[in-house]
């Protein structure tokens, strides 16, 4: 019987590994098809590790999401202890009372392996009333797994099911069958409770019959976890072994925040003079860098970004997961025209031909079904352009993502190769683009009017060069970076009036750079137009260098994020600060002192490029809190997990006709906390959240919507209620 | 067929324009770019050549050096080539020096349909189709929201205040374009790059035949007396109903004689 499970066993084990081994091979070299990544990716190992501790080890992401992430770390971890178990059911192959060197017949080992077999089993009971709750047959859309493969997915708990079971088995089943004259050797005669009892229930079968369940338990259990790692190499359930270099790889700390530039073969693109050869953007699935592809593969279908996701949750097509899903899917269909040889293509199958030129973005003409939006296999497009448009770029995707998969940088990348080399995009958002160019400012206004904003002060702003000096003076601190919208926008003009007149009330001496401003190139890069970013991003570095620029304070959330994080990689290194980080400390020095209570219920909005992309959650909380009288309620939405107001992405800029409007569902949820001011810190939500609220209330009781600082001013300088018009009586 | 698009290199219209002491505009002292009421001119030319109804399009401008840039914007939004008439002794023309200009060029270019903007955003004057369609001796068309061309006719549809008229024209012919004629692209960068390897020709007046001394700034017909900034817009008068409202409203209207 021994000789027997040995030559079975090792039989088994060649067998599945090859196959397996064979086809991880095979997913190297798709991955391999894949583009350099850019520089500065590889190399951070102290990061890597840190990371792999956090996200892997730890479970943060996971763990947010209390139960489903109890009962995966019960999963992950039991598996990790499990696998010392799996060593001693390979070594008993060989000797049946084989215990592991050192540790032999610890009782804590037993205890813990035992322990973490219960937990495995009682965590893929709580994944089946999850998956039965949440089935996308009762939920629809509604559901995390909509899309996803469910058949797969119930396999794979039915699998993890019979590892734990046949284990425990032969444990049990081992402790009656050998006879054991060491301390040394397994089996456990103490801690290991479960095997234990299951041992007692099977002692009165006498030792032979214990003998052959446990062979025969041993070998179905390695024949199932063998299995299991088959399957595991060709299902969506590769995570388990991909997430380890994903995470290792991902940007740090996320991707959020910047966006990378352009990169083409590993080095960036020099807009000024590209290469012949240059891609610019993505274009064809082998186009994405290989970490672009290694994030497909990693993709387990959880569903926790399109839970999250505003265009998904809209009623848009756009579902981050879909997406990864059908990217995945396209390069697997792809991966044979990519791996072979140029002259061996003509020679390939019709299909495998005709999958290798479907167009990344096209017309898939999915009228209305979500599914149907996504053609790994074409005809039209493997996205349709739909979904491309739909992103917002609020990044609550990536900011859920346990793997660390990195959507937005996909879905920016695959928006460049359209705008810069189709010319294809929504028509409507080519005249902000024009106007960029033009007027440098996303309506077409123009230099001449980015001054009007504080003509109805009853203090003067300085303006750079107005004194005939080209460089800001030394008694100056901060340079106020007032943004398009803060200069042209009416509701925003109102926010840069309360934060200019905080700055003048708290004796900050502040310099705004008037006509020479131009926009910073956040709509034109997130749309995908990475050559008219970079202009515009030089011209406003040049400026803020010829002027000297050292601390900049920004009202405009874009502003913020791509002054900060963007314009170091076009040479623009600078302190810049939130207004809601400058009037926080104002006020924690006392230069600013709240002295009139505002009773209102208050709600805030977290702007995507202010919280999740720059985790600055708690300054403009702080701020509400040194309000005295105003009372902070907060949305079930909030912070990490806040819901986008619809602007991101270009948005702003382009009409929303699929689904519901993302602004009226973000201003129902604010309504629903019973405020009476929704506060926001980004003139993008301000507009986006006061049109939301102006469709939904018409005219019932008001809601306002408005800035942090124009909350703070109201505290501050009770009397100047109006430095500018009152909010509109129409608008509630 | 061929298509010639006139189209100008004017000031940015949303800038602060500055202007020498003889009225011409001071060129140096503000950015310039292709009309965009040309640059609809140059869309309809462009589909009409992916419709396959045209050949080949050229873009005709004069102007200054910086001229090119406008002629670049529009080879990058598909123009095939580009003809830039430039010459110190233009400089100052009046719309009918110019016209003498662009219908020489045109002439000497060969056309079956010359397109255009309703205007140029910067003199606004929209005669410039109509004399060069004269100077030409062609029918012309002008204010077209929308273009067909089909054999040897073109084909408009002509908004005016209340009524739509369609008006047909055999070619050769001239014929100016509006707005209304749908979004004018935004090119690719690609495009962009593609474009910088276009043939762009440069002709002056004796290449074209005319005389120095019958156009430029002498030989205008026109001249300019002062030039204003156009004044600040005053703000409107908000009528708060306090019972009132429609007598107030029916004041107003009254006070400027829309109601009597």
């Amino acid at each position: 019987m021994n000789t027997l499970r040995l030559v079975v066993g090792l039989l088994m084990t060649v067998v599945m590994l090859g196959l397996a081994g064979r086809r991880l091979l095979y997913l190297y070299r798709v991955g391999g098809a894949g583009q350099p990544v850019e520089p500065g990716r590889l190399g951070a190992v102290g990061t890597a590790i840190r990371a792999e501790l956090v996200e892997v080890v730890a479970q943060r992401k996971l763990l947010r999401w209390t139960a489903p992430g109890l009962a995966h770390a019960a999963v992950f971890w039991g598996f990790c202890v499990l696998l010392l178990t799996v060593l001693e059911a390979f070594g008993s192959l060989f000797d049946p009372t084989f215990s592991l060197p050192v540790i032999g017949q610890f009782p804590v080992l037993g205890f813990v392996e035992d322990l973490f077999a219960l937990l495995c089993i009682l965590a893929v009971v709580a994944f089946v009333v999850i998956r039965v709750r949440e089935a996308p047959r009762d939920q629809g859309r509604r559901s995390r797994f909509f899309g996803s493969h469910l058949g797969p997915a119930w396999f794979v708990l039915f699998m993890i099911f019979n590892v734990v079971w046949t284990l425990l088995l032969t444990r049990g089943a081992q402790i009656n069958a050998q006879e054991v004259n060491t301390t040394d050797n397994l089996p456990f005669l103490r801690g290991a409770f479960l095997s234990q009892a299951i041992a007692s229930l099977l002692a009165p079968l006498g030792q032979d019959v214990n003998e052959v369940i446990e062979t025969v338990a041993l070998l179905v259990g390695l024949g199932v976890l063998l299995g299991f790692t088959v399957f595991v190499t060709y299902s969506k359930h590769l995570h388990i072994l991909l997430s380890l270099p994903n995470v290792a790889l991902a940007r740090r700390p996320s991707a959020l925040g910047a966006l990378l530039p352009v990169s083409s073969g590993g080095r960036e693109v020099d807009f000024e003079d590209p290469g012949e050869e240059d891609l610019l953007g993505v274009g064809n699935v082998e186009e994405f860098t290989w970490k672009g592809l290694l994030d497909f593969g990693t993709c387990t279908e959880c569903g926790r970004c399109q839970s999250q996701c505003p265009a998904w949750n809209t009623g848009k097509p756009l579902s981050p997961k879909l997406l990864i899903m059908g990217l995945r899917d396209h390069a697997l269909a792809k991966a044979p025209y990519l791996l072979a040889a140029e002259q061996e293509r003509d020679g390939l199958s019709d299909d495998a031909r005709a999958v290798a030129s479907v167009p990344l973005v096209g017309d898939t003409g999915y009228a209305g079904d979500p599914l149907a939006a996504y053609a790994p296999l074409g005809p039209g497009g493997v996205i349709d352009p739909d979904v491309l448009w739909s992103c917002t770029t609020c990044g609550a995707c990536v900011e859920q993502c346990p793997v660390d998969i990195e959507h937005v940088d996909h879905i920016v990348d695959m928006r460049r190769y359209q705008v810069l080399m189709e010319g294809a995009f929504p028509d409507e958002a080519g005249a902000m683009l024009n106007n960029l160019e033009h007027a440098a400012d996303p309506w077409g206004r123009g230099a001449s009017q980015r001054l009007a904003w504080a003509e109805p002060l009853d203090f003067e702003v300085r303006v750079l060069g107005a004194d005939g000096g080209d460089r800001i003076p030394d008694d100056v601190e901060w340079l106020f970076w007032v943004g398009c919208a803060g200069a042209l926008d009416d509701q925003a003009q109102r926010t840069t009036r309360a934060v200019a007149t905080l700055l003048h009330e708290a004796g900050v001496e502040f310099m705004v750079l008037g006509e020479a401003e131009s926009c910073t190139g956040d709509p034109a890069r997130r749309m995908g137009n990475e050559f008219l970013f970079q202009m515009l991003a030089r011209q406003n570095v040049q400026t803020l260098d010829d002027a000297g620029a050292t601390k900049i304070v920004v009202t405009c959330a874009h502003c913020f994020n791509t002054i900060a994080n963007e314009y170091p990689q076009v040479g623009g290194s600078y302190e810049v600060v939130h207004h809601s980080m400058l009037l926080g400390r104002l006020l924690a020095e006392k230069r600013l002192v709240p002295v009139s209570r505002v009773d209102r219920d208050v709600t805030y909005h977290d702007p995507c490029y202010l919280g999740r992309h720059n985790r600055i959650f708690a300054p403009p909380r702080e701020l509400l809190g040194a309000v005295p009288g105003l009372r902070l309620a907060e949305m079930p939405r909030a912070k990490e997990r806040a819901f986008c107001c619809g602007a991101g992405g270009a948005r702003m800029f382009m009409d929303e006709t699929l689904g519901t409007r993302i602004n009226e569902n973000r201003a129902a949820e604010a309504i629903a906390t019973g405020a009476q001011t929704i506060a926001a810190a980004c003139p993008f939500c301000i507009t986006m959240l006061s049109d939301g609220v102006s469709t939904l209330r018409p005219d019932d009781a008001p809601v306002e919507v408005t800035d942090i600082a124009e909350v703070l001013l109201r505290a501050v300088r009770p009397d100047l209620d109006d430095v500018s018009p009152p909010p509109q009586a129409a608008r509630p | 067929m061929k298509v010639v698009v006139l189209a100008k290199y004017v000031p940015e219209p949303t800038a602060t324009w500055a202007f020498e002491a003889d009225h011409t505009l001071a060129r140096e002292s503000v950015e310039g770019r292709l009309s965009e009421l040309d640059e609809y001119a140059v869309e309809q030319a462009v589909r009409l050549k992916e419709a396959g109804a045209a050949d080949e399009v050229v873009v005709l401008t004069v102007g200054p050096a910086k001229a090119v840039d406008a002629l670049r914007k529009a080879l990058a939004m598909g123009a095939d080539r580009a003809v830039h008439v430039s010459d110190e002794a233009i400089a100052g023309s009046d719309a009918l020096g110019t016209s003498r200009v662009l219908a020489a060029a045109a002439d000497k270019e060969g056309f079956d349909l010359v397109l255009t903007g309703m205007a140029s955003t910067d003199a606004e004057m929209s005669v410039m189709p109509s004399m060069v369609a004269a100077r030409l001796g062609l029918p012309q068309a002008t204010f077209a929201g929308a273009l067909s061309v089909e054999g040897g006719t073109a084909t408009i549809s002509r908004d005016l205040d209340t009524a739509t008229t369609e008006v047909t024209v055999t070619l050769p012919a001239v014929i100016s374009l509006t707005d209304q004629t749908d979004e004018a692209r935004y090119p690719a960068f690609k495009a962009i790059m593609m474009a910088k390897k276009k043939p762009v020709e440069t002709r002056s007046l004796a290449d074209l035949g005319i005389a120095a001394g019958d156009v430029g700034l002498e030989a205008a017909g026109t001249s300019v007396l002062s030039i204003a900034p156009a004044p600040q817009r005053q703000a409107g008068t908000i009528i708060t109903d306090e019972g009132d409202a429609a007598t107030q409203l029916a004041d107003f209207l009254a006070a400027r004689g829309f109601l009597r």
